[in-house]
């Protein structure tokens, strides 16, 4: 026991003093910060000048609405961000004053002209707006066929076909316009189509009884996943890098000859998630201090975080932390140098990706079956499972039954990378194969 | 001397990874208070077996015995071992280095921490107690790794190659301190290719080869079953009576010596006399001892 906490406390000391820890656990909060907020910046930013519309309109009756639809700035489906919008204000915003925000956030303007035929073919024009376009006179056209009432179809043609927001934009504001025009002719009052399609006030409440925030709390789910995902990562990798320099240095001769190699592995992993504690410890404190400071008189809006959000915040990197770094552990013993460590543990990372990538699925749908069985499995669940629980918390005996994998999950791990470890650690010259790994595991 | 109980023993003991046979039934016993050397070409076996006494891996067949006990985990502690591939972490301090593989052997607090700078003085390595691993040269980590071995006082040392590495001061220092332990009661088992270090410093000697003892008993005795006969000689004059085949077997040239190896039950005092007679000036006339290294090399290719 004593050997086992020798070794936690050098692993623990040794890590805490280097001057990665202090970089990392100081320039950790304004990297993490960048990668939640730089993205949604730049979805917000546009490159400055107002986008440029032309609009042929062959039915001659319905460029009045389509100009006023598109300049009037409604996000794309209108009805439907309204709605959401609505669910994540905070109660006392007003959806007109949501939209304006939704605009400044996205910040496009529009501008539209309107291009008469006069006598030409729209072939004609097409290709003088095309010329247009290229000259940069112009970002894109419409083209409202004569028909546009009837079939419902119209055409738009931009610079930058890839601007999704433009593209949707601009399909909306035609819908709203070709159904204005047809709710017109059939003599419906269009005061009264307003008032009917008025958005109901949704008012949502989180689960335990307080308001949630649907942004914030995406921000918030986005950000805890996110942060496990490095931490793990990051972790995972010191786990790997200690082992294999014990085993390149034959260091592990020594420490076997003074102890078993199960202490010594899991004093190993127990030592580096101190570290990680410590770390993340130091980055909770500092948190709480800037909300506290935030909440006296700043301007700043931080998301209100739940205390338990914390605790599973903790379990959850706990449970991705043994079970990646126990996986780390054994790769580490197989190989006999760093950058074959590199390659090996290529899968690993791939997986945590993939558990990363999966979060835009869980944070929209948190109930979702993929949602469910991702937060299942153990290698995806440290993020799946805390942002299913930031954004919409499950049921608790789904938190418990994927914690409960999770343990199993490591205990087996474990077990494994024990018997692989100890023969592993003394095996020099080359790479270990998948089958000697095999009858390692059997023979001991 | 004989009756003193080993402070090792293998019995019967046997160890094969996979169809690899690396140690084959393997029995020696190390007596204490002596140097044990175990000799033998790359690839014999010794590291295995070394492994096997440290309680690194676990032999398939036989047993191992320490200090009377079957070896168990808490034995461990009453061992130093300076392996062949040796390592220390590289960024790490020299003085928390010591103080870690110290608490791996149950040694900590002051009196650890006054053995290891006690050991550190005695190996010009004091000054370097606050340097990191990869500021050291390479004899001084060596040096390093062999306080590592001797620092919680192990009633059992065994060091595997320690010469490698060394300049011939420190071949000589460490060469001291070995003894030093011996004379301080220690059992030490000295592995290495250097048979000049070998002969010097060990009483015993077993020979390992290809997973098989080829050799095993005290160094003096085995060397004098080896003898073969043979005298080093310096003279000048006549030499005629060298080649005389009822007397003389082989001669050859070695160095400034000219050594003569007799036909079997020809007496060294035999060739004094007719060399005397035959008015040659001899200057040195040595009965030759076979060294280790013929030893050595012999059995190994007597197996080749």
């Amino acid at each position: 026991m004593r050997k086992f906490l020798a070794v936690v406390k050098r692993e623990y000391v040794q890590r805490v003093r280097t001057k990665f820890f202090v970089v990392a656990t100081v320039l950790g909060p304004l990297f993490m910060a960048g990668f939640t907020i730089l993205p949604a910046m730049m979805f917000g930013i546009k490159s400055g000048a107002p986008t440029r519309l032309a609009v042929v309109d062959e039915s001659g009756t319905m460029y009045e609405r389509v100009a006023k639809e598109i300049t009037s700035g409604k996000k794309p489906r209108d009805e439907d961000v309204v709605q959401a919008l609505d669910q994540s204000s905070s109660g006392n915003n007003n959806a007109k004053e949501k939209i304006e925000q939704a605009n400044k956030l996205s910040g496009s303007t529009y501008v539209v002209e309107e291009v008469r035929l006069n006598g030409r073919s729209v072939g004609e024009i097409r290709k003088d707006l095309e010329t247009k376009i290229q000259s940069h006179e112009l970002d894109g056209y419409i083209l409202l066929p004569a028909n546009v009432l009837k079939e419902g179809q119209a055409e738009f043609r931009g610079r930058n076909a890839a601007d999704v927001f433009t593209v949707s934009y601009v399909a909306a504001a035609i819908s709203r316009a070709v159904r204005g025009q047809r709710l017109a002719e059939a003599k419906v009052d269009e005061k009264f189509v307003a008032e009917a399609s008025e958005p109901i006030k949704l008012r949502t409440t989180g689960a335990g009884g307080q308001e949630s925030k649907g942004e914030a709390s995406f921000y918030l789910a986005f950000g805890a996943g996110l942060l496990i995902y490095m931490s793990v990562l990051l972790y995972g990798q010191f786990v790997l890098g200690a082992v294999i320099e014990e085993k390149e240095t034959r260091i592990a001769e020594i420490l076997f000859s003074s102890m078993r190699a199960f202490p010594l592995m899991m004093g190993k992993l127990i030592g580096v998630s101190l570290v990680a504690l410590t770390q993340l410890g130091i980055w909770g404190l500092a948190f709480f201090t800037f909300s506290a400071w935030a909440a006296g008189g700043s301007s700043v809006p931080l998301p209100q975080i739940p205390a338990m959000l914390f605790v599973y915040f903790v379990i959850y990197f706990l449970m991705g932390y043994f079970v990646y770094a126990t996986v780390y552990a054994v790769v580490g013993s197989m190989v006999t140098t760093t950058q074959e460590g590199g390659q090996m543990a290529l899968p690993i990372v791939l997986m945590l990706v993939a558990g990363f990538l999966l979060s835009r699925n869980i944070i929209r749908s948190p109930n979702s079956s993929l949602s469910f069985w991702t937060s299942m499995f153990p290698f995806f669940a440290p993020i799946t499972m805390l942002m299913r629980i930031a954004t919409e918390t499950p049921p608790l005996w789904q938190i418990l039954l994927s914690l409960g994998i999770g343990v199993a999950t490591i205990i087996g791990l474990v077990w494994l990378a024990a018997r692989i470890y100890r023969v592993g650690m003394l095996m020099y010259g080359k790479k270990a194969t998948i089958p000697e790994v095999w009858r390692w595991v059997r023979q001991s | 001397m004989e009756d003193t109980k080993p402070t090792l023993v293998l019995d019967h003991v046997s160890k094969s990874f996979g169809d690899f046979i690396a140690v084959s039934d393997l029995s020696l016993q190390v007596r204490p208070g002596r140097v044990f050397g175990l000799i033998g070409p790359n690839g014999a076996g010794k590291t295995t077996t070394i492994r096997m006494i440290v309680n690194i891996t676990a032999p398939d067949s036989g047993r191992v015995e320490l200090f009377g006990q079957t070896m168990s985990t808490a034995m461990q502690d009453r061992i130093g071992y300076l392996p062949e591939e040796r390592g220390l972490y590289k960024r790490m301090k020299i003085g928390e280095q010591l103080r870690f593989f110290a608490e791996l052997k149950q040694l900590r607090g002051a009196e650890a921490e006054k053995r290891i700078d006690t050991w550190l003085k005695k190996l010009d390595l004091f000054n370097w107690k606050d340097k990191r691993t990869k500021e050291l040269s390479k004899g001084m980590q060596q040096k390093v790794q062999f306080i590592t071995a001797v620092v919680h006082n192990p009633d059992l040392v065994i060091l595997d190659e320690p010469f490698s590495g060394l300049d011939p001061v420190n071949v000589e220092l460490m060469s001291d301190t070995i003894l030093e332990q011996k004379a301080a009661g220690k059992t030490i088992i000295l592995s290495t290719h250097q048979m000049e270090i070998a002969e010097k410093l060990c009483d015993d000697v077993c020979m390992i080869n290809r997973s098989h003892k080829v050799l095993d008993g005290k160094l003096r005795e085995i060397r004098r079953s080896f003898s073969r006969n043979a005298v080093a000689l310096q003279f000048q004059g006549e030499d005629g009576l060298l080649n005389d085949p009822t007397l003389v077997a082989s001669i050859r040239q070695h160095g400034d010596d000219t050594e003569v190896l007799l036909v079997p039950g020809a007496s060294p005092q035999e060739l004094l006399r007719r060399l005397v007679e035959a008015n040659v000036a001899v200057t040195k006339f040595e009965l030759v001892e076979p060294r280790l290294h013929d030893i050595f090399i012999e059995k190994v290719r007597e197996v080749a």
